[in-house]
């Protein structure tokens, strides 16, 4: 970065946003709209009294309060096997799905590319509501199993959809080589595409683990008696009042969910600035 | 390689859909429980006044998040895509934090925000703007903060991707024609961008119908929508049949949006 550059993006930042006009206005408004919230939230994590409103005093007790509840730790656990294994579900089912549709001429194939993203463009209530009426006809108790797969079905399009754009742009040539060297379809597809898909692969867990992490509405049909995740602990504490202890554990959750961000971003933030630098 | 996805695709999402369907045209004892049978009563019993109430409450809440969503979207992707320059990643960064943050933490965080004793009604008594705190909880217009605040970086997104890929000549040409600013804009850049506002409006519009924590924690659960509906009839008057209709009425409803989406994404192309 030239020392021009670094000038450029120093004290000029807040005249410049100006300099744009009604854009400008509007992106700087809506930044404080979408970020002070969680600021402030975060602040209030550190009050020493029961108020989230009034500020009393500095104090670390309400992340004691989160850590000594077994409510809490117990949603965790749960949300946490049920994020583990639906992302490996998802991705490994996406991932495969996505090589097929892009390495392969078949039958039907676009119409299979539509259906693998229709579950984004469906209300994921209807999803739920859809599964929990089946599990009940079919006589299945709700518990992990049905949750998984509730959650499966809502990340199932993004991770296939990630492994999807990451497939289209490899270098064919490769694949050829190797089948020209007399590999079969599956060592073909074991030691050369795969190795160069797994980024993409990275990337579609994170997003899975962290969109079934978040859940609420999958999760408010298909979460049986002693599997209640982190979101509906949540909720239901959210019903019946605030408490810092709401703030302290969305602080935690706010900065386990950023470092997760971050080590994924940081695999592509370094090719964002180079692209956008042109 | 197909056989995974295939499974659980009509295992789980379009068999239990031909179930709903099923019960949707099913008989129901006055507890709600299923009966053996065929009727429409289920449909009928949607175009009472209260059901009614609740289509034109969540047709109202969808559509207005939809439009705020859009308005303030689009200067927003507008800037980042064409103005920011060196500071659009870490604008699109900032904006990707709060998506990934809990929604209901965030929306808990609103719930403190808007209370009586909440920091605005501080700062706005503070401002001497107001006397005594208002009653802002509870009402459509936080029901509304809440939307908009969920559902805005899914529109800033679609739309930013439509506005990156246009050629800058094209903008340069229109100036050099003699185009002011607003005809350029008007003529070039947005008609070419509309694939990503009409994207940006199918992402919001279609989970709109189907919210239903947003109006019950700051809405104060008053207007009743679609989401809530189905969680009561399901959840707690299992009241299954009934749940089966409207579901397949939001089912309905969300494939107009698609269709329309579709056929305003082949009328831009074919403007082209």
């Amino acid at each position: 970065m030239s020392g021009q550059q670094a000038h450029r993006a120093g004290p000029g930042w807040f005249t410049r946003v100006f300099a744009h006009g009604l854009s400008g206005w509007v992106t700087l408004i809506t930044y404080i709209f979408m970020l002070a919230p969680i600021v402030v939230l975060i602040a209030f994590a550190f009050n020493a009294g029961r108020s989230t409103v009034v500020w009393t005093g500095f104090s670390l007790d309400w992340f004691e309060v989160v850590w000594n509840n077994r409510h809490i730790a117990r949603a965790l656990q749960v949300s946490l096997i049920v994020a583990v294994a639906s992302a490996a579900i998802s991705t490994a089912t996406g991932a495969l799905a996505a090589v097929a549709i892009t390495r392969r001429q078949f039958l039907g194939r676009d119409a299979l590319g539509a259906a693998l993203a229709a579950p984004l463009v469906l209300p994921e209530i209807v999803l739920g509501v859809a599964l929990l009426v089946f599990m009940s006809f079919m006589g299945v108790t709700l518990g992990y199993g049905t949750m998984i797969i509730g959650h499966v079905l809502v990340s199932l399009p993004f991770s296939t959809l990630i492994v999807r754009a990451a497939a289209s742009s490899l270098d064919l040539q490769l694949e050829n080589a190797a089948a020209d060297l007399g590999a079969n379809e599956w060592q073909t597809f074991r030691m050369v595409t795969l190795p160069q898909l797994m980024p993409a692969i990275f990337t579609a867990f994170i997003l899975s683990a962290t969109l079934s992490f978040d859940n609420l509405v999958m999760s408010t049909f298909t979460s049986g008696v002693g599997t209640t995740t982190l979101p509906l602990r949540i909720y239901s504490m959210l019903k019946l009042g605030i408490t810092p202890e709401i703030n302290a554990l969305g602080t935690l959750l706010v900065v386990a969910n950023v470092a997760i961000l971050f080590l994924v971003m940081g695999r592509y933030l370094p090719l964002m600035l180079k692209t956008s630098r042109r | 390689m197909l056989a995974p996805s295939l499974l659980l695709l009509t295992l789980f999402v379009l068999v239990p859909l031909c179930v709903v369907a099923a019960y949707s045209f099913a008989l129901r004892d006055s507890y709600g429980a299923v009966l053996p049978g065929f009727t429409l009563d289920n449909y009928r019993d949607l175009f009472q006044a209260a059901y009614l109430q609740v289509f034109v409450n969540s047709f109202k809440l969808a559509a207005s998040t939809t439009a705020i969503c859009l308005l303030i979207g689009y200067p927003v992707a507008y800037f980042i895509a064409f103005k920011a320059g060196r500071a659009a990643p870490a604008l699109l960064l900032l904006l990707l934090i709060p998506f990934w943050i809990n929604f209901l933490i965030r929306i808990s965080a609103w719930v403190v925000l808007l209370g009586r004793g909440g920091l605005i009604n501080q700062g706005a008594i503070g401002l001497g703007l107001i006397d005594v705190p208002v009653g802002m909880l509870g009402t459509y217009g936080a029901t509304l903060v809440g939307m908009v605040y969920a559902f805005l970086p899914l529109t800033v997104f679609p739309i930013y991707a439509a506005l990156t890929p246009i050629d800058p000549r094209l903008r340069e040409a229109g100036a050099d024609l003699g185009a002011g600013p607003a005809e350029t804009f008007l003529r070039v850049t947005l008609p070419l961008s509309l694939p990503g506002v009409f994207a940006a409006a199918l992402f919001v519009f279609v989970p709109s119908m189907g919210v239903f924590a947003i109006p019950v924690l700051l809405g104060g659960g008053k207007e009743i929508i679609l989401g809530n509906l189905i969680v009561q009839l399901f959840l707690e008057f299992r009241n299954i049949p009934q749940g089966a209709a409207v579901s397949v009425l939001l089912l309905l409803i969300s494939g107009v949006g698609i269709l329309l989406y579709m056929r305003a994404l082949r009328r831009v192309e074919a403007m082209k």
